[in-house]
């Protein structure tokens, strides 16, 4: 009490007003030095020519560099690329070794502005819904995330069983097939059914022939991507195709989807394209599907079902874990999986088996596409109460990061794209 | 009257190469959609970029115009129809093309945006691959003609056309050409599904009416540099000379079309390495053969 009354004086009698005794006038006086546009180490006080390349040395106010380079990359805001912030100063002369001295430098030693620059959710030469965010150093890649704007939410009310497979099947456009089939085992474990053969059947060849449509929707994506009109234009054609197809139509596809595989194999640029780009390590852990595969892992849920074993299943591994695995990975399982719906007989759209109001709780694994996918659920009285869905591409969305970082641009979008990435797969 | 005959020319080869590319690409034959999609284009809001660099903005889709346009006034589609034979014809028609990487790195800087900036830069390295591709090739058509007239290099060719003469230069000059004129596999710079068009990422409306334009004319400028330099120019039999120049222009046209669309886009690295490392050395060695054959053979 007793200081804050002293305080109050102390105001009252305007103690703390500055007086001219109190200022510094020194630090109004500046210097002016020189110092070469090509050297910054070369500093003089006097005008004059550069001792290391002749150059003439330009005026600068002395000490007035030292907060110049210090460019916050903390945030990498420099996705404006501004053309107004860059002083070319009263010389009229920009050194880029002044400008780029303090900036952090890249693998390939070059300092230049960094950008962070989006890719996507809608962008050419990547899946609708990914974003890809980059930080670009000229055109290279310092580091990058992918993130999915379109996730899978857990549901928060209760729902029918048919209303939930219809949902689940409209939440993953890439492979509603697959989810369909996912949802239906899950809910007939949960209802207590035995599996019908004839029934998985006709459900194994649907997905087979998801997988194949899938496939050559990701070759239709690369060639977006590569400007590679040819292969857009056919692959994406043989994929409407293939998704319409009934088992003998299948079968007349064969030979179309043969050559198209005989030909991308031996087209000229596309394996250089490929060839070592996005490699993961031989059998890195958490990959699933084709990735995992070409990448040297026995990662497939079909090797566990007794119907693939009585098809005639064979697992595949191609193992060189790049970009060009992945491709020829793919490859093969077209393949493979025509060889499975010709085995199977007449895909037919996963449907739920008649069942009453049952309760209790299902778990189901399905080898979508994309890889092994995972769905357990709650029943009570015919409704889903309870969901927990292992989404195909939970773990490949975080490889973007590790797989972009040092390398080119147009590498980078390879790598991320071989991933073949489905951001509705991506449980949120 | 030459000189509006080339244009007229130059506009109606732009447009038959847009049906065709539109063809190709989307398996439709539609003659009008070019004329719509332009007219269109004249209707559509020019959105200009935040901050951007007016002056460059502005100036690099006509100053590309202007080059391939420029490139074009010295070829000749007959002995008498040029605009001009110009002493030096195929040395102004090298300082010309040079211009479009100046054109391009405006494109690119000018609108302030990262996709165009760095399709803008793309092409500064790509120059560095193609551009001694270009030159050397067409130093061996005037070893041959002993001429920098290209009236004179096209007549050189009358006992035998300079592809089979050279068919080295030829194949180096054809893929160098591709990649001047960045067209797939050499795209670069507008690499859609890499920079979301590139370089012509930010142009919309009238100034994406002329980009596309300049795109196209270039695109003839040196397919009738092609025809002149190794098929010929103008000879062939029967049919009157300037129809042997569109019929050989527009096919050498429509195969850099169709070569791009086989091919899938090629990798900046592989294509300087292997401009560098192969392509130069092959462009000296079809120096030194055609400097040989000029020596030996009377």
């Amino acid at each position: 009490m007793e200081a804050a009354t002293r305080l109050q004086r102390l105001l009252a009698e305007d103690a703390f007003a500055a007086s001219p005794d109190d200022f510094d006038s020194s630090i109004l006086q500046t210097k002016t030095e020189y110092v070469c546009p090509m050297h910054p180490e070369v500093v003089e006080d006097e005008p004059g020519s550069c001792p290391k390349c002749g150059m003439d040395l330009v005026a600068r106010e002395a000490g007035g560099d030292a907060d110049a380079g210090e460019h916050d990359h903390s945030g990498h805001g420099h996705g404006d690329h501004d053309h107004g912030d860059h002083d070319h100063g009263s010389s009229g002369f920009m050194s880029m070794v002044e400008v780029t001295k303090d900036l952090p430098r890249s693998a390939d030693g070059l300092a230049m502005d960094w950008l962070e620059v989006p890719f996507g959710p809608c962008f050419p030469g990547l899946p609708g819904g990914l974003r890809l965010t980059l930080t670009l150093d000229g055109d290279g890649v310092t580091e990058g995330q992918a993130t999915s704007l379109v996730a899978m939410g857990t549901p928060s009310e209760e729902v029918a069983v048919e209303t939930f497979i219809e949902r689940l099947a409209a939440a993953t456009p890439l492979a509603p097939v697959s989810y369909r089939l996912l949802a239906c085992r899950a809910i007939e474990q949960a209802a207590g059914l035995e599996p019908d053969p004839a029934v998985e059947r006709g459900r194994a060849a649907a997905l087979e022939r998801e997988r194949i449509a899938s496939h050559l929707g990701w070759l239709a994506q690369l060639g977006r991507q590569l400007s590679f009109v040819w292969l857009t234009r056919r692959a994406a054609a043989l994929q409407l195709e293939t998704q319409r197809a009934d088992g003998e139509q299948l079968v007349v596809l064969r030979p179309a989807l043969q050559a198209l595989i005989a030909r991308l194999e031996h087209t000229p640029l596309l394996k250089a394209r490929l060839k070592g780009i996005g490699a993961l390590p031989h059998g890195s852990q958490d990959l699933r599907g084709p990735v995992a595969r070409a990448s040297g892992r026995t990662e497939d849920a079909r090797q566990a079902d007794a119907m693939y074993c009585e098809l005639g299943f064979e697992l595949y591994i191609e193992g060189a874990g790049d970009a060009w695995a992945r491709f020829r990975q793919r490859h093969v399982e077209i393949v493979t999986s025509l060889d499975l719906v010709e085995a199977a007989g007449d895909p037919e759209l996963p449907k739920l088996r008649a069942i009453d109001s049952p309760s209790g709780t299902g778990e189901a694994t399905v080898e979508t596409p994309r890889g092994r996918s995972t769905l357990q659920l709650t029943l009570e009285r015919g409704q889903v109460v309870s969901v927990e869905l292992d989404g195909a591409c939970r773990q490949h969305i975080g490889l973007a990061a590790d797989l972009v970082e040092g390398q080119e641009l147009g590498d980078a979008l390879v790598a991320v794209g071989s991933l073949d990435l489905s951001p509705w797969e991506v449980s949120s | 009257m030459t000189v509006a005959i080339v244009l007229l020319t130059l506009l109606v080869g732009a447009w038959l190469l847009a049906v065709i590319e539109a063809w190709l690409t989307t398996g439709r034959l539609r003659p009008v959609a070019p004329l719509l999609a332009g007219l269109s284009h004249l209707g559509r809001e020019s959105i200009l970029a935040r901050k951007p660099d007016r002056l460059f903005f502005e100036t690099a889709p006509v100053l590309l115009l202007v080059v391939a346009v420029l490139g074009a006034a010295v070829l000749p589609l007959t002995p008498d129809l040029v605009i001009a034979d110009l002493a030096t014809g195929a040395l102004f028609l090298n300082a010309v093309l040079a211009y479009v990487l100046v054109s391009l790195i405006m494109a690119g800087w000018g609108p302030n945006g990262a996709y165009a900036m760095i399709g803008g830069w793309r092409f500064l390295g790509q120059l560095i691959a193609y551009s001694m591709l270009i030159v050397m090739p067409i130093t061996a058509t005037a070893m041959r003609a002993e001429s920098l007239l290209n009236s004179v290099i096209v007549e050189s060719q009358a006992g035998l056309w300079n592809i089979v003469y050279q068919p080295l230069g030829f194949v180096l000059f054809f893929i160098a050409a591709m990649a001047l004129a960045f067209r797939s596999p050499f795209d670069l710079p507008t690499a859609p599904g890499e920079l979301a068009g590139g370089v012509d990422a930010e142009y919309t409306g009238v100034r994406l009416t002329v980009l596309r334009l300049a795109r196209l004319v270039m695109l003839i400028t040196l397919s009738a540099a092609t025809t002149v330099f190794f098929l010929g120019g103008w000879q062939g039999p029967l049919l009157p000379p300037w129809a042997w120049s569109l019929i050989k222009t527009l096919a050498v046209a429509v195969s850099m079309l169709l070569v791009g669309y086989y091919l899938p886009r090629i990798r900046e690295a592989d294509l300087l390495g292997w401009c560098w490392k192969f392509g130069i050395p092959l462009a000296l060695l079809n120096i030194l053969i055609v400097g040989l054959l000029i020596l030996v053979v009377p």
